[in-house]
């Protein structure tokens, strides 16, 4: 018969489609890939895992999607084994919100754990040093422009 | 204006001390407990700052009963200093005193709000993932949760792509893509921002909606890879759909609410969003019904393997497609709230 046939086709398509579906959807929302790909992926920062984060804006608690017309998508994230939280607004799209509230986090809980071997700390410490050497040398500039001129003055008295 | 003539906004009216035009006058010097409502930053007494005015305005939505009055509030004030949101604007802006103009500017918003004006129709914009659309009632304002569709279309397209890469078959470089009720044009525009080579037909009923998505791909110089279509799918034929021939995905977020649930939903919605894009008839699926039964005459047959619509609603109210369409094998797969319909061969029967 016929309907059985098309019946398990439709069965088999199902179970296989659906595991590689579920597969994908692991892919999507549980990589850490998620935070390794954004701009500070040239950092060795110590990697977050789903499940060390509570995130206080959850999409799809209680009534939503059409019924409502909400704005606030203020992220509030916080890891739970260091109790680090992060609050981020910074767009007005939860999702970019979401996302660089667990780069923040990321960041913040690398420096929690790794102190002055983090890379975040490193980083900072490098940018202040460049800026120190850049304000020096314009001072040590200015001094010698001044310098210069008044030796100009006194060669033409 | 009806917002002046309350009397608990005069009230609050000569707490701010600058105004300079409109509004019941207002005393120049300042009283303690006008003092006491300034913030940290250190203003000179007669200027107002920016957390200032966001207090002032979010206290007059809250006795006003104006729902997310400190976002509301903050939303206002950063759009009209240049910001998208309160937390990017920097810590200069939060000190340096407003002027009478952008004082005015923020007061003529806030009024519209007062009148229950939803944020995004009150400062005309809104951003929906990395772009910034227009938006004007009554076109229905894209909700947050959509993000996900482009996200699962996105996830579909280069799944199907593999998998035909896989079958030694040419993958689609260039898919096409419909959209039933497009409203402002997010998931359109999206969709092409995010599938470089993709083409989209933007079909909606309502003239509004058409034009406002119209504005919103001239603004993105999208124009040539959208076509925007007005026409109600309810009525006429597929063939209304088909300038392009078959398409590669259906993609639509359709009015799914029941139809008794209406009257619950919140004044903004009620008093400034087309309701035909929120109310769902009885059972909340007489748009997707109708998306459904059309589907398998517009999807492309792609040597006989699956071809997809992406339909977006609350999977706990509502079905699967399997009862609309008996000729076709219909596939369901939910992701959070969404649900994709993946329409397989003829039934063969």
């Amino acid at each position: 018969m016929s309907v059985p046939n098309s019946f398990t086709f439709a069965f088999v398509l199902t179970a296989r489609s659906a595991a590689l579906w579920r597969t994908q959807r692991l892919s999507l929302s549980r990589g850490p890939s998620l935070w390794a790909a954004g701009k500070r992926s040239s950092l060795q920062l110590v990697q977050l895992t789903e499940a060390e984060l509570k995130e206080q804006f959850v999409r799809g608690d209680g009534p939503g999607g059409q019924a409502t017309n909400k704005t606030s998508n203020c992220v509030v994230l916080k890891h739970v084994p260091s109790g680090i939280v992060v609050k981020c607004h910074q767009t007005r799209s939860v999702e970019k919100n979401r996302k660089i509230a667990r780069e923040i986090l990321q960041e913040k809980v690398d420096l929690f754990y790794k102190g002055e071997e983090s890379d975040v700390y490193k980083e900072k410490k490098a940018s202040e040093k460049k800026k120190q050497e850049k304000k020096r040398r314009a001072k040590e500039n200015l001094e010698r422009k001044k310098h210069f001129k008044e030796m100009l003055q006194l060669d033409r008295k | 204006m009806r917002c002046l003539s309350s009397s608990l906004f005069r009230r609050f009216w000569g707490l701010l001390p600058q105004y300079v035009s409109v509004g019941p006058s207002q005393s120049p010097n300042l009283s303690p407990k006008q003092s006491s409502l300034r913030q940290s930053c250190s203003a000179r007494p007669g200027l107002v700052t920016a957390p200032d005015v966001v207090s002032f305005w979010q206290k007059v939505f809250e006795k006003n009963g104006i729902p997310e009055a400190r976002e509301s509030s903050e939303y206002i004030v950063s759009f009209v200093l240049g910001a998208k949101t309160f937390q990017s604007l920097g810590s200069e802006k939060l000190c340096t005193p407003l002027t009478a103009v952008q004082q005015e500017q923020i007061q003529q918003l806030s009024c519209k709000r007062l009148e229950r004006m939803p944020v995004q129709y009150v400062l005309g914009e809104w951003d929906f993932q990395d772009l910034n659309l227009k938006m004007r009632p009554p076109v229905f304002i894209p909700r947050p949760e959509t993000e996900d569709l482009i996200s699962l279309v996105v996830e579909e397209e280069s799944w199907k792509c593999k998998a035909k890469n896989s079958a030694f078959l040419v993958a689609v470089p260039s898919p096409v893509i419909l959209e039933i009720g497009c409203g402002s044009g997010a998931i359109a525009l999206s969709l092409l921002c995010k599938i470089p080579q993709s083409r989209v037909l933007a079909v909606d009923k309502e003239e509004a909606a058409v034009d406002l998505t119209r504005e919103n791909v001239h603004r993105l110089q999208l124009q040539d890879r959208i076509h925007i279509l007005h026409h109600n799918v309810s009525y006429g034929s597929a063939k209304h759909l088909l300038p392009w021939g078959p398409v590669d995905f259906i993609v639509s977020n359709p009015p799914y609410v029941f139809h008794e649930d209406m009257a619950s939903l919140d004044a903004e919605i009620l008093r400034y969003e087309d309701l035909d894009a929120l109310d769902g008839g009885d059972d909340g699926m007489r748009v997707i019904k109708i998306i459904l039964t059309l589907a398998p005459s517009l999807l492309k047959d792609s040597g006989g393997v699956k071809r997809a619509a992406v339909v977006g609603w609350p999977r706990q109210s509502h079905p699967g497609p399997v009862n609309f369409t008996r000729e076709f094998l219909w596939e369901e797969l939910f992701w959070r709230r969404w649900s994709l319909q993946r329409c397989w061969a003829q039934r063969k029967m």
